[in-house]
């Protein structure tokens, strides 16, 4: 079911979180940043780092490790942001990511995605778009789109510590 | 068609759309005081320049509907009829169809011909009852008619023979000649040549007199009666010719050669026919032989020539001239960016300020203090621009009033009160629909039938009021109704029925009041065209959120309701004061700082752990956002209390330090945010960092509810 | 350097608005109350236009223009009268007297100013 989901070639940029390969498709990438200082909004959940200044834009900043249950990512030299580009119905938002390091941007063929298991992931399987094959390195092609729900969107408030 | 008269027909439409607000505005307060001259030439210049400029570009049909009814103010002008209720509703009427018109010629729906011909219809029969019948009427509107051809005309660039041959004794007027020939200067492209030959000799010279005159070749398109107006103290007294010499029209027809110079002596009078011819047979340029043989001096001809080289100047440059203006319109999206734009060096400034103030280097901090300065001015006068005065919005209203009431049967009065306060514009723009909502609101459910009025021993008449008023940094908007008030019980039922509320929730007047602007409420039981258009107050709310204003509703039964909006003077940039917590920075309005005092250990341990301090004499609660925002670290040994008022209360608001004030330029942020409590913003300080803005009335609240939550009772 | 202009008038409110009007405009005003006044300030002051009244007690408009333009030092200074609608033999005998230009009342500040700025450049 989900393998359909993907029928054309597409690029992807991979990215670590600790040693694990993930990857977005590049479409939805408008940029990576380094990652500096980021003002953390107070009384919002703990995986919403805060907002950094965007050549003087507002634009806030995900934990993608505390979003998907792995410790809080600390800085290092490699920790970088991905902006990318997230539109639901009629809102399009700019959401920064915060991942370990990036990799490399990869073009995988639909025939070599799988479906995401429904288990055993440890992960919310609405979040994977795919499971793609890089030699025999296992990638987990994120759905950016699911990663930030109207329905998150809408508790980011209220959900404190 | 060209650009330039497109860009005409557009300022001719903005013109128009104008005049017709202003026209509502007039015609409703003529129907209070109908004698009043003033208002009655308001409303005929206002038809006169719709009719007169409509006629100009092109608004054919717009210029002949227009004319009746300027014909008809003419009589009311000239007292040969009154203003009646009649009057002002056919002339409301005819306004909205003039404005119907000019949707039309901008693509809008096709106006409906038939009420056209019925206002005309309208306005000749209310005409036939003048004495002496319509003929007087239509003869004078006629004659005027052929004056407005005349008008028309005047707007292209004609030009003039103007020979201004002052009385001698002109000086003892204290008139300075120079002074109308500039004023004459001022009208558009000016040859003045002086004209000596009047100059007696020497000996028979009187200083005191004024023998020179003046050939003036003017182009202008302001029309003769501007020229004449230049001479109008002393038309009487001396020699004054206006000769028109190009009608600035026909140019193709024409060429762009003009008279031989003999003609232009003979039309002037200098030359007479005869001795023109006799000189013509000659070889030589005309004006040398006319010279040599005595029949005109130089002067003479040296004014003829001007004359010549200017008219064929003006015709091969078909150029209009440009009228000179007091103001200009702009389009506001060219404000918005220069807003943005000012936003983004006040940012950059902060940055300036702060790096100069770490160097040390003198001639640094003189540039970035003047850079300061400049900035902070620079921010004054933009946002300056983009304030408004409410006025316009407010006389809309009045006709939503007038409307609306006729419609529901029901007699209401709209008063207004400080139409002259400012907002900025997008407030203004943002605030209109929210406004209109609450005035259907109070027109459709507050305000009684004038039966159940009278039967409440209430005056026949309802009244909305509406008033504006600065309060600070902030704009409060009323709407105060007489009607029937909020019915309390009806709301929780309501909102119960509704699943809003618990059927056995507690609520405080001010809670349920505040169900009126939950998402789906309404009380109407029925659906009018009125305010049953599909959208509740919830919409209100939120246009008013999103201006990061806010509410209050006060409402007494049988007494009326009074909704209270408080808007910020402006969007884009506000005073605030930056202040530290461990490393994290925050910004406060100033406009709600009132103090800051030093809060140290010794008034913590008296206050026996409660949040309150002793402020000279007053109990000041505070919240601590270290506590508040759980901001990890050790707060320093003395911590500062900055005391904000908040609807009439003092709280104090501890943070670590206090670092000054700061020019904040609001960034939202955003929708991933929209919603967090106590934040309304944030804003980049000098070293690129985010800084958030906090929501000091929002904040206040969520502590106070926390605190009854979680605290015991006593402690209210 | 701002020029001076004297208002001469016996009704205070109508000093006051000319005042107001002149000043804002950059103008120094000095105040008369009737021709008398006006002519015994005229002698101290640098005035550079006189802008009266007719109908004053003491002495009125005419007599003063009359009065300004007989003064070898006075003779040249622009004279504004302030008439009526309804004063038009006035206007004609003020004119003959030797004023400059006149503003027929009641006039608005711009229709002041106006006139001042043609009057004075």
């Amino acid at each position: 079911m989900a393998v359909s989901k993907i029928t054309e070639v597409s690029q992807y940029l991979t990215f670590k979180l600790r040693e694990e390969l993930f990857a977005v498709d590049i479409v939805k990438v408008r940029e990576v940043l380094e990652f500096n200082q980021v003002t953390k909004v107070p009384r919002t959940p703990e995986f919403m780092r805060g907002i950094i200044n965007l050549r003087g834009d507002v634009v806030p900043v995900m934990d993608l490790r505390l979003k998907f249950g792995m410790l809080k990512t600390e800085k290092a030299v490699n920790t970088c942001i991905i902006m990318v580009e997230i539109t639901s119905e009629e809102n399009s938002i700019i959401l920064g990511l915060l991942a370990d390091s990036v990799q490399e941007v990869l073009e995988i063929e639909p025939s070599k995605i799988d479906a995401a298991p429904n288990i055993g992931m440890h992960l919310n399987s609405e979040y994977i778009q795919g499971m793609g094959k890089h030699g025999n390195v296992f990638i987990i092609i994120l759905d950016i789109n699911k990663i930030f729900t109207a329905e998150e969107l809408a508790s980011v408030k209220g959900s404190v510590d | 068609m060209n650009g330039g008269l497109d860009q005409a027909i557009e300022a001719y439409k903005e013109e128009a759309q104008e005049l017709l607000s202003e026209l509502e505005t007039s015609l409703l307060e003529l129907e209070e005081s109908p004698e009043d001259i003033e208002l009655i030439s308001r409303v005929f210049r206002a038809m006169h320049t719709i009719k007169g400029s409509g006629a100009m570009f092109g608004f054919d049909k717009i210029a002949h509907f227009t004319h009746e009814v300027e014909t008809a103010f003419d009589l009311v002008r000239n007292g040969q009829l009154s203003v009646t209720k009649e009057l002002i509703n056919l002339t409301l009427l005819a306004r909205d169809q003039i404005r119907a018109m000019l949707e039309e010629y901008g693509g809008g729906a096709r106006i409906d011909e038939s009420k056209s011909a019925e206002i005309i219809k309208g306005f000749k029969r209310i005409m036939q009852k003048v004495e002496g019948g319509t003929e007087g009427a239509e003869s004078a509107a006629s004659a005027k008619a052929g004056s407005e051809a005349d008008e028309s005309d005047e707007a292209k660039s004609v030009t003039y023979r103007v020979r201004f041959k002052p009385d001698h004794d002109l000086f003892m007027s204290g008139t300075n000649p120079v002074l109308l020939l500039n004023e004459l200067r001022e009208l558009g492209q000016t040859i003045v040549i002086a004209q000596t030959q009047d100059i007696p000799i020497l000996k028979e010279l009187e200083p005191e007199k004024c023998y020179t005159f003046w050939d003036v070749i003017l182009t202008t398109d302001k029309g003769i009666n501007a020229i004449k107006d230049v001479f109008v103290f002393i038309e009487d007294s001396s020699d004054i010719s206006i000769d028109e010499i190009d009608s600035g029209e026909d140019v193709d027809e024409l060429g762009e050669n003009y008279k031989k110079l003999g003609e232009i002596l003979v039309e002037r009078g200098d030359v007479k026919t005869d001795d023109l011819r006799k000189v013509l047979g000659k070889q030589k340029k005309v004006g040398e032989i006319l010279v040599e043989s005595g029949v005109v001096n130089e002067d003479q001809v040296r004014s003829a020539l001007a004359e010549q080289k200017q008219v064929k100047q003006v015709r091969e440059s078909k150029q209009k001239m440009e009228a000179a203006s007091a103001s200009i319109r702009v389009p506001s999206e060219k404000l918005d960016s220069l807003v943005d734009l000012v936003g983004e060096l006040v940012t950059v400034q902060a940055r300036l300020s702060q790096v100069s103030s770490s160097r040390h280097d003198a001639n640094l901090t003189s540039i970035a203090e003047e850079v300061e300065r400049l900035t902070w001015e620079l921010r004054d006068s933009t946002m300056g621009i983009r304030m408004l005065p409410i006025g316009s919005t407010f006389s809309k209203f009045k006709r939503l009033v007038r409307d609306l009431s006729l419609e529901l049967g029901k007699d209401i009065a709209m008063t207004t009160e400080g139409a002259e306060t400012e907002l900025d514009k997008t407030v203004i723009e943002r605030l209109n629909d929210p406004l209109v909502h609450i005035i259907r609101n109070s027109i459709d459910h507050g305000i009684e039938s004038p039966e159940d009025r009278v039967k409440k021993g209430k005056p026949k008449e309802g009244t909305i009021h509406l008033t504006a008023q600065h309060s600070g940094a902030s704009v409060l908007i009323t709407i105060r109704d007489d009607g029937k008030g909020l019915d309390k019980e009806a709301i929780v039922n309501k909102a119960i029925k509704n699943e809003l509320v618990a059927p056995d929730a507690v609520l405080s007047e001010k809670e349920i009041f505040a169900l009126i602007f939950e998402p789906g409420f309404s009380t109407a039981q029925k659906l009018t065209s009125v305010s049953g258009r599909g959208v509740g107050m919830d919409v209100v709310k939120r246009n008013i959120d999103a201006l990061r204003g806010n509410i209050d509703v006060k409402s007494t039964k049988d007494k009326g309701t009074t909704i209270t909006l408080k808007l910020p003077l402006t969007l884009a940039i506000i005073d605030g004061l930056l202040v530290k917590v461990e490393t994290e920075f925050f910004v406060l309005p100033l406009s709600l700082v009132e103090e800051c005092v030093e809060l140290t250990k010794e008034v913590i341990d008296k206050a026996h752990g409660r949040h309150v301090a002793n402020v000279r004499e007053e109990i000041v609660p505070y919240i601590r956002i270290r506590e508040f925002f759980n901001i990890t670290g050790k707060s320093p040994e003395i911590e500062q209390i900055v005391i904000v008022e908040v609807e009439d209360h003092r709280v104090g608001f501890v943070v670590d330090y206090v670092i000054g004030e700061h020019q904040t330029v609001i960034k939202s942020l955003g929708k991933v945010y929209r919603g967090v409590e106590g934040v309304s913003g944030a804003t980049i300080l000098g070293d690129g960092t985010v800084a958030l803005i906090l929501d000091v009335p929002k904040l206040v609240k969520a502590v106070e509810i926390e605190e009854n939550q979680t605290m015991v009772p006593q402690l209210s | 350097m701002s020029k001076t202009i004297m208002t001469v008038d016996d009704s205070a409110s109508v000093r006051q608005m000319v005042a107001f009007t002149l000043k804002g405009a950059g103008y120094t005003v000095v105040e008369a109350v009737d021709g008398k006044d006006a002519l015994a300030k005229l002698k101290g002051a640098q005035v550079n236009m006189v802008i009266t009244d007719l109908n004053m007690p003491n002495m009125d408009g005419i007599s003063l223009i009359k009065a300004i333009r007989s003064d070898a030092a006075l003779k040249f200074l622009p004279i504004v009268m302030l008439t009526t609608e309804s004063q038009d033999t006035k206007k004609k005998e003020g004119k003959s007297a030797g004023a400059t230009g006149w503003i027929v009342k009641p006039f608005k500040p711009d229709q002041l100013l106006a006139v001042v700025k043609k009057v004075l450049g």
